[in-house]
Order: C-alpha cells, then sequence, then structure tokens
C-alpha cells in the first residue's frame, strides 16, 4: 500500500486535469452506473468494492474466427477458469491462447461428435494450430503486462482465484456471455489512465511506452 | 457507437472531427484540439482509439502447439552465441521471445568484449530481418540470376569442380576461422589447392608482421589496463582498431588508475580515439614514421634511453632525426616532440601503437617498425606488450586476412589460373580499386559461385549464387585473432529457426561439398552440426569437469566461449633492420592532397550500409547521417574556395569521385578525408546509390614489404563544382554560439590562476 499512497502523491501534479474531467466524468457516471452494475451484484460476496474498475465502452467490431469458440460454454455453464486455458496471464505480459493441446487434452473425448470439435481435432491431426484472429490489442509502443495486473488485483488482494473472471471483465467485458470474444472497452490511452489514477497505477510515462 | 464508420459528413468542421474521431488523427489535428481545448482537452486525445488499437482482428495470433515446458509466450529468453559483424568475435546474448531473435547484448563470459557490444553488433538484428536477403539459390541463364533449386545449384558447382583442375579452385573469404576454417582449408586440400585468400580492407596485418618479425607473435596482448600512457598513431582502437570493444573496455581502466593514464593519438585525420585524446596531432600521411624516430631521438638524447642495444642501421636512423629535423620534415612543433618524449620517459611503463595511417604506404612496414622500436626503447615489450602465447589450435586459427589478398586474386585470374571461385564473407568487387582492374579479372574466371545473404556487387556477378543463413541462425565456432588474457573459442549457435527455408549455413554448404570429395572421413556427417558436436567431444578443454558429452555440450552452449589455455612465452625483442620510413616526395602536379579513405565504426569496409540503424547513427566526428561527404581543413577550403556543403570533385590518377564537402578543424591541412562504405551499386533498397566510394579512385600501390595495398598513399586533386548540398547532420552548429555551455581556458591562463 506504500507503494501506492506514494504513486496517488505523484497525481498530484496533474491535479489540474482531474478537475477538467469533473463534467465529464458526471456525464459518465450514468453510463457508469450501467457498465459496473452487473459486477456490483455478481460480485457482492468477492469484494471488488475496494477497486474502481475502468470507464468506457467500445463497440467492437465482429471479429470471424477460423472455429467459432464458445467462451460462454466454457465459462458459464462448465465454469472453467479464465486462467485454466490463458494460463500466461499470471506469467507474462500476455495471457497466451491455449495450445492447441490444451484444447484437446478435453476435447479427445468431451464432445466428439460436434462440427466444430471435428474442425479443431483436423488441425490437430495436421499438426497446425487454429490461426486465430486477434481481438485485443494494444499498439506496439505500449507494454501492457497482464502478470502485473493479476498481482495487483488478484494475488496481493487475496482477491479469490476461483472468480478471476470479474477482474478479467475490467477490460474484457463479460466474456461468459460471448462465444468468440468481442473488444468491448476501448483499451486506449484515457481508459488505462483514468484507472491508474483511480486505483494508484503508475503514473509515469516510461512505465508504459519503453 | 462506432466511431470508425461515420461517413455521412458533409461540411467542413465535421469531417474534420470525424477524421479526428476515426482513429486517423494526425499532427495538425492533433494540435489544434492541444490550441483550443489546453491539456485537459488534449489528454482526451487519449480516448481517441489510434488507428492500431481499431485493429480488430487484422492480425493472427498463433498459438503452440504443443508447449514447451520452458516456453512463456511474452518472456525473453537469453541464449548465447557469438557475433559476426566484424572479425573482433565478441560473444552475444541473444533475447529469445517466441521463437524469434530481438535484441543482442554482450556476453559477460566472453573475455574479449566482456558483456558489452557495439552498435555494430546491436544492429546484427537489421541484418537478419533485412527485406533484401536473398531466399532462394540462384543461377545464371541469359545473362540474368534465375532461381534455381538447390540439387540443381549444388550438382552444377559440383560438375564445375570435377571439371577444373583441383589447383584451379580458389575461395575467396573475410577473416574465418574456427571449424569454418577448418573446413575450407580441408576442401581446397583435398582438390590439391592452396588458393585461400583472405580479404579484409580495415586490417592491421602489417602491424602483425612487424610484431611476428621484431616478437616472434603477431598478436601479442596489448595491456592498456597497465600503460601509464599510451601514444597511438592512428590506431583507433576505440572505434575499427583490431577488437574495440575489447579495448574500449581497457580503456576505461586505463583511464581509471590512480594516476590518470595519459593518451596522445598521431593522424592525418581524427578518428574516435583521437577525439578521446588528451592531446591530438595531425600528421602528414607518411611522416608518422618519422615523427616516431624524432621522438626515439629525444629519449635517447635527453632523457638517456639505451641506443646501443640497437643494430647500427638503425642507430644512425635515430640518430639521423633529430628534433630540428623532424620538425621540418613533418611540421610538428620541435616542443611538441620533446614534451611526448618527456611525457613517456616520466610515465612508465606506456604503450606505442601504429594503425592504418601508418601501414598504408609503400614503406609502411618500415614505419611500423619505427613505432615498435619505440616501445622497445622505454622498455615496453613483457610490460606492456605481452606474449599471448600459441594456440593450441593452429587449424581453427585462420590465415591474416588483408589486402594483399586483392593482389594476388587478380593476378591468378588475370592469368587464367583460375577456373571456379567461391566468394564468401567479402565483397571485393565493391573494396578494390578502379586500378587493380579487378572487375577484368573476375571475368576471367569462368565459374563463380557466391555464398551471400545479400546480393552486393560480387554477388551480382556471380554465376552462382547460394543463400546463405544469417549468423544468427547458423552454427559455428569462432577463433579471434586477437585474443585477450584467456584465449578462447567462441562458440556459435542459432538462435532461432531460419526466416527462409531455402536458405543454408556456411559450414552444411561446406560439409556438402567436403563429401563429394573426401567421403571417408565426412560422409558420416548428417550435417554440420553433427560435424560441430563431435569436434567438440574431441577437445581437451569442454566446459565441464565431469559428466556426459550431451552436459558438456549444454554447458557450452550455455556460456557462449570455450576457455583454452595458451601458454604465455617470454617476449624477446629482436630489432629487425628496416630502412627510412620516410616519403619519397614526388612531384604530385595539381595533386595536392593526400586522400584518406578513413574507417568508421559503423558503416565499417561498406559491409553494414544495408543497416538503417548504422545509416543514421551519426559518424562520430562529423556527425553526418546516411551520406558520404568529404572532411577538408577548413583553411585548404578557403583556398579552393570550397564551402560547407559545396560538392567536390576529388579526382586521383585512377578516377574520380563527387561528394560534398565538410568543413573541420580535426584533419591535417594537406588531407582530405572520405570515410569508406557508402556508394554501392548493389546491396538492396538502403545502401544502393547512396554516396561515393573512395576505395575506388586508390593508387594501387603496395607495402613493399608486406605485399598489401597502401591504402593512405593516394593524391588526389580538389575541385569545386557549381553545386552544393544541405549538410545533413546532427546538431546544427559546431560552436556554442556564445552561450558558454561549456566554459573552456586556454592551459598557460589555467596555470597562472590555478598554481598548477
Amino acid at each position: 500500500m506504500a507503494v501506492n499512497k506514494q504513486n496517488k502523491k505523484s497525481f498530484g501534479r496533474i491535479g489540474a486535469l482531474k478537475h477538467n474531467w469533473n463534467i465529464k466524468l458526471a456525464l459518465l457516471s450514468i453510463l457508469v452506473a450501467l457498465a459496473v452494475y452487473p459486477f456490483v451484484v455478481i460480485s457482492s460476496d468477492a469484494s471488488i468494492d475496494d477497486v474502481i474498475p475502468p470507464v468506457g465502452t467500445h463497440v467492437g467490431e465482429d471479429v470471424p474466427q477460423p472455429i467459432e469458440f464458445p467462451h460462454d460454454i466454457h465459462v458459464k455453464v462448465n465454469k472453467i477458469n479464465c486462467m485454466y486455458c490463458h494460463t500466461y496471464a499470471r506469467r507474462s505480459k500476455v495471457a497466451g491462447i491455449p495450445p492447441t493441446s490444451k484444447c484437446m487434452g478435453c476435447h479427445k473425448v468431451i464432445a466428439t461428435d460436434k462440427p466444430r470439435i471435428k474442425e479443431l481435432t483436423e488441425y490437430w491431426e495436421n499438426k497446425s494450430s487454429p490461426p486465430w484472429k486477434k481481438v485485443h490489442d494494444v499498439p506496439d509502443f505500449v507494454h501492457f503486462t497482464h502478470e502485473r495486473h493479476i498481482k495487483r488485483f488478484v494475488t496481493d488482494r487475496d482477491f479469490p482465484v476461483e472468480n478471476v473472471k470479474e477482474i478479467c471483465a475490467f477490460c474484457h467485458g463479460e466474456v461468459e456471455n460471448m462465444t468468440v470474444a468481442h473488444k468491448v472497452k476501448p483499451l486506449n490511452m484515457g481508459f488505462c489512465v483514468r484507472c491508474h489514477e483511480d486505483n494508484g497505477g503508475p503514473a509515469d510515462c516510461w512505465t508504459c511506452h519503453k | 457507437m462506432k466511431l470508425s464508420s461515420n461517413k455521412n459528413t458533409t461540411k467542413q468542421i465535421e469531417q474534420t472531427d470525424t477524421r479526428a474521431m476515426s482513429g486517423t488523427i494526425d499532427r495538425r489535428n492533433f494540435l489544434k484540439i492541444m490550441g483550443w481545448g489546453g491539456v485537459g482537452t488534449a489528454l482526451s486525445g487519449c480516448d481517441l482509439p489510434s488507428t492500431v488499437t481499431l485493429e480488430e482482428g487484422k492480425e493472427e495470433v498463433m498459438s503452440y502447439l504443443m508447449p514447451e515446458e520452458y516456453v512463456i509466450p511474452g518472456v525473453g529468453v537469453w541464449y548465447a552465441s557469438v557475433c559476426a559483424q566484424c572479425s573482433a568475435a565478441c560473444g552475444t546474448h541473444g533475447r529469445v521471445r517466441e521463437g524469434r531473435v530481438l535484441k543482442l547484448e554482450g556476453n559477460p563470459e566472453s573475455p574479449i568484449n566482456n558483456g558489452n557490444l557495439c552498435m555494430m553488433g546491436q544492429a546484427g538484428v537489421q541484418g537478419h530481418y533485412n527485406p533484401d536477403r536473398i531466399k532462394s539459390p540462384m543461377m545464371r541463364e541469359g545473362g540474368k540470376l534465375m532461381p534455381v533449386s538447390w540439387e540443381k545449384a549444388m550438382s552444377t558447382i559440383k560438375e564445375k569442380i570435377a571439371a577444373a583442375r583441383g589447383d584451379q579452385v580458389a575461395w575467396f573469404t573475410g577473416a574465418l576461422s574456427g571449424h569454418q576454417f577448418a573446413l575450407v582449408a580441408n576442401y581446397l586440400e583435398a582438390l590439391g589447392s592452396k588458393n585461400h585468400y583472405a580479404h579484409e580492407t580495415i586490417n592491421n596485418s602489417v602491424w602483425q608482421s612487424v610484431c611476428k618479425d621484431t616478437l616472434g607473435e603477431a598478436n601479442p596482448r596489448l595491456r592498456l589496463d597497465k600503460a601509464q600512457m599510451v601514444v597511438s598513431f592512428g590506431a583507433d582502437f576505440l572505434g575499427t582498431w583490431v577488437s574495440p570493444v575489447h579495448f574500449s573496455g581497457e580503456y576505461v581502466k586505463f583511464r581509471k588508475q590512480a594516476r590518470r593514464g595519459l593518451l596522445v593519438q598521431i593522424e592525418p585525420k581524427m578518428s574516435l580515439t583521437g577525439a578521446n585524446a588528451d592531446l591530438w596531432l595531425p600528421s602528414l600521411p607518411g611522416t608518422e614514421g618519422v615523427i616516431a624516430l624524432g621522438i626515439a631521438n629525444s629519449l635517447v638524447k635527453n632523457h638517456n634511453k639505451d641506443i646501443s642495444q640497437f643494430p647500427s642501421g638503425i642507430q644512425d636512423l635515430i640518430n639521423k632525426y633529430d628534433a630540428a629535423a623532424v620538425t621540418k620534415m613533418t611540421g610538428v612543433d620541435e616542443k611538441q616532440l620533446k614534451r611526448i618524449a618527456e611525457l613517456l620517459n616520466e610515465r612508465s611503463p606506456s604503450l606505442v601503437l601504429a594503425g592504418a595511417p601508418v601501414e598504408g604506404h609503400a614503406n609502411g612496414y618500415n614505419a611500423v617498425a619505427a613505432v615498435m622500436l619505440l616501445n622497445q626503447l622505454l622498455g615496453n615489450i613483457g610490460n606492456t606488450i605481452e606474449s599471448a602465447g600459441v594456440f593450441p589450435f593452429e587449424q581453427m586459427q585462420g590465415t591474416v586476412a588483408g589486402t594483399s589478398s586483392l593482389f594476388s586474386f587478380t593476378q591468378a585470374a588475370k592469368n587464367n589460373k583460375l577456373a571456379v571461385a567461391f566468394f564468401h564473407g567479402a565483397n571485393p568487387k565493391y573494396t578494390a580499386p578502379t586500378a587493380l582492374d579487378f572487375d577484368k579479372a573476375l571475368n576471367n574466371v569462368p565459374f563463380k559461385v557466391a555464398l551471400a545473404q545479400f546480393l552486393d556487387e560480387t554477388t551480382m556477378a556471380a554465376d552462382v549464387v547460394l543463400p546463405l543463413a544469417s549468423y544468427l541462425e547458423d552454427w559455428g565456432t569462432h577463433v579471434a585473432a586477437y585474443q585477450p588474457e584467456q584465449s578462447v573459442i567462441g562458440l556459435q549457435q542459432p538462435l532461432m529457426e531460419k526466416l527462409y527455408a531455402d536458405t543454408r549455413g556456411l559450414g552444411d554448404i561446406l560439409m556438402d561439398l567436403l563429401k563429394t570429395v573426401n567421403a571417408n572421413e565426412y560422409g558420416g556427417f548428417a550435417d554440420y552440426y553433427a560435424y560441430l558436436r563431435q569436434a567438440h567431444a574431441a577437445m581437451p578443454m569442454q566446459n565441464s569437469n565431469n559428466g556426459t558429452d550431451q552436459q558438456a555440450w549444454n554447458a557450452s552452449l550455455q556460456k557462449g566461449v570455450i576457455k583454452v589455455t595458451s601458454n604465455a612465452e617470454q617476449l624477446t625483442f629482436n630489432a629487425v633492420s628496416f630502412d627510412d620510413p620516410v616519403v619519397a616526395s614526388s612531384d604530385a602536379g595539381t595533386s595536392t592532397l593526400y586522400l584518406a579513405p578513413s574507417a568508421r565504426l559503423g558503416l565499417w569496409d561498406g559491409r553494414h550500409a544495408n543497416l538503417p540503424w548504422l545509416q543514421e547513427a551519426p559518424d562520430q566526428i562529423s556527425k553526418l547521417v546516411w551520406d558520404s561527404w568529404a572532411e577538408i581543413h577548413p583553411s585548404t577550403a578557403a583556398k579552393l574556395g570550397i564551402k560547407q556543403g559545396s560538392i567536390v570533385s576529388v579526382k586521383s590518377e585512377h578516377g574520380a569521385v563527387n561528394v560534398k564537402a565538410v568543413l573541420l578543424k580535426s584533419i591535417h591541412p594537406d588531407v582530405i578525408a572520405i570515410p569508406m562504405g557508402q556508394g554501392h551499386e548493389f546491396y538492396g533498397r538502403y545502401a544502393e546509390g547512396r554516396g561515393a566510394n573512395p576505395l575506388k579512385i586508390l593508387n594501387p600501390t603496395k607495402e613493399e614489404k608486406t605485399g598489401e595495398l597502401a591504402m593512405y598513399a593516394t593524391r588526389v586533386s580538389v575541385s569545386k563544382t557549381n553545386q552544393s548540398e544541405v549538410v545533413v547532420k546532427m546538431g546544427s552548429s559546431d560552436t556554442q554560439v556564445g552561450r558558454r555551455l561549456v566554459v573552456t581556458m586556454p592551459v598557460e591562463q589555467y596555470q597562472r590562476s590555478e598554481g598548477a
């Protein structure tokens, strides 16, 4: 927490900016309330009250994937943790697309008759991975790291890992209600910086731009 | 709200807004927003999606099929290897992420560079990822190089080899060492040929020759770290001489001694080392040997140094060049000479070095020998000049690579002695002076094979082009000619899979060729890797005391260097007799200036002209980028009516080049310096048609004793044309424009006021 205090302090220098944002923030607060509402209800037992989730919405394009991967079935129906498949999120800057071997770990025996699984099996047997399309991306001059964010919002706060999807949803939206991923947050600098200000994240340019 | 698809705007203002909102916000609009709304609004610009973030579904993200246990996407792993950007053989660490090499740094295990790496080494990735790489074998058909298969290319080569007499086959390479060198040697031996030409334009062959003759070792260890004073005659050891990264590290130690080491640099044109010197003296090319003798004379006369140890011929030379005579011949102030001698006498041990400007004359050997004489006179031999010992694997050491190979190859080709020539790691068609008639000699070789990554001048003239893997994709071992305290073999391993499947490593191509001429010995190896593994297993000094072969190999790969014991011996000085080093003043007519084809850390001899990082890195002295230029002293320029940026024609007996003039005081008034590296006819998009190549107009003068090209012996006339161009360089002004950013005062004033 000492670190966070320090960071809060450093925001003081650009306090003027905050002032200018007040009107905007007021206007956005309705949106915020709408956007955050589902979290509040879902997370009443997992305590994210001390965190102010980032604010902003984005209407993403429909990105057709080689296989229409159903996130909803995996997350909502089968209750699989995000980090079971996106296993690098807590170890690396990228969350990682699960290796095909991981998919096949289950789908050698589960739902083998479904057309999408047949397609997947074909890739596997050809010793190739489906060429997934990237949905969430930041420019090359932005160094976003999943590892640091998982540490800050999950590990450091003893947040129950089984509920990690609520943290992931800050930036990825409710993936449990999507089939293939859909970008619903802007992931631009304003989105990042406001959340950093609200939650005491670092404010130095070179933390992200290096 | 889909920001990017709002197309129904007609009014000007709306269009501007849409453009700003749709992510293609340009600089002007950004500034407008800044101007209107102040900083707060500008930060709300951060909410505008950039064009890059809007790219949803444009890029593919490939997952692993089966992840390697230790691979975490996004986390880099460092692997050890060897740099191949010059012949110093520094150890490197390469950061590899998701199977791609992204960054190169120095390997702390290597005693050559001790964890440091110069900008040429750093730029290695740009050669590797260069868009102009050759991606498939090519063969000349109807006068043009056309893509062919490897099978076709190799079978054609083997047919030509079989049809030729063994001794008509030649390899023309750069400085080659390690097992690659051993394989080339074995291949030529199997064919019964002795034609290995090793060529490096930036070399120290004459220095090596003098060391060999006087000390018995071509590359003794130079202990800058122990020297109290260094006098360097044009040896740019911080930039281009021998092993610059190593010497830069030693230079730090030299300067950080309890008594800060003193550096004096004497050279025609200021080098990077010259810029760091405490005293920089401009010398007229060809007079450095005389200056050295003048210092020797002063040491003998004023400081009781023992002259009787030298043969009488040398004694006569030393006596001949007293300070007054030297000043008359060289223009170097008598007081300066005496002062240098005084300091050398006082600061012992010292180190006296000689570089390219001293070597590059018809009697360069004599001048270097005169410099070496100073080391003996000052008692530096065995002190700051130590024995490097004998490297235990002679067959891996490589030969001295220099410019004499240009002459010998040209001669052999002209006399129709060569039927097949292989080219690797050298671009002689670019580096050979026009007057050497190298092009004609090359046409005389009926079948030429180029092993290359890029279509340079020599490769374009080849009959078969074999695309090489980059050094970041290939196996190899490297033995530097100059070995510091601990002798090592550098172990080069691929840092990633080949970018282009149809390229091959030098070792693999050599193994293929060797299998046809010596199946007994080489038939059993699947590839070069298998050969190296066996060679490593046979080495007595692997990186593991006990354990399996695999463990030893892994340990060597991890370290990147294999340490070798070479027993140092006591160095003894044998005074070689040499002639008067003074340059006979010939009537040069209107060619009044000496041409200095200067070398720079960066483009080197032109091999790095296709790397944008090195093109854009400003020259260390003139600060110019992306260009060729002629450095000329302001007083000379004034005489000739030349201004900064004037296009001048620099004309020798053998041709002319047009370059823009850059006025600098860091050059002797009788010298014009044109840096090497530019003026490529072929070498990819970044190098082609840029600047001029000063090597082309050099006189084909030989250094008499070693047969090297006398690179500083060309006289030129300089005339201005009517054109001029803007000089593009870092920092617009050479002065402080009266702002007193760095305050200076003359030494005399300092001594008066501070009492030092």
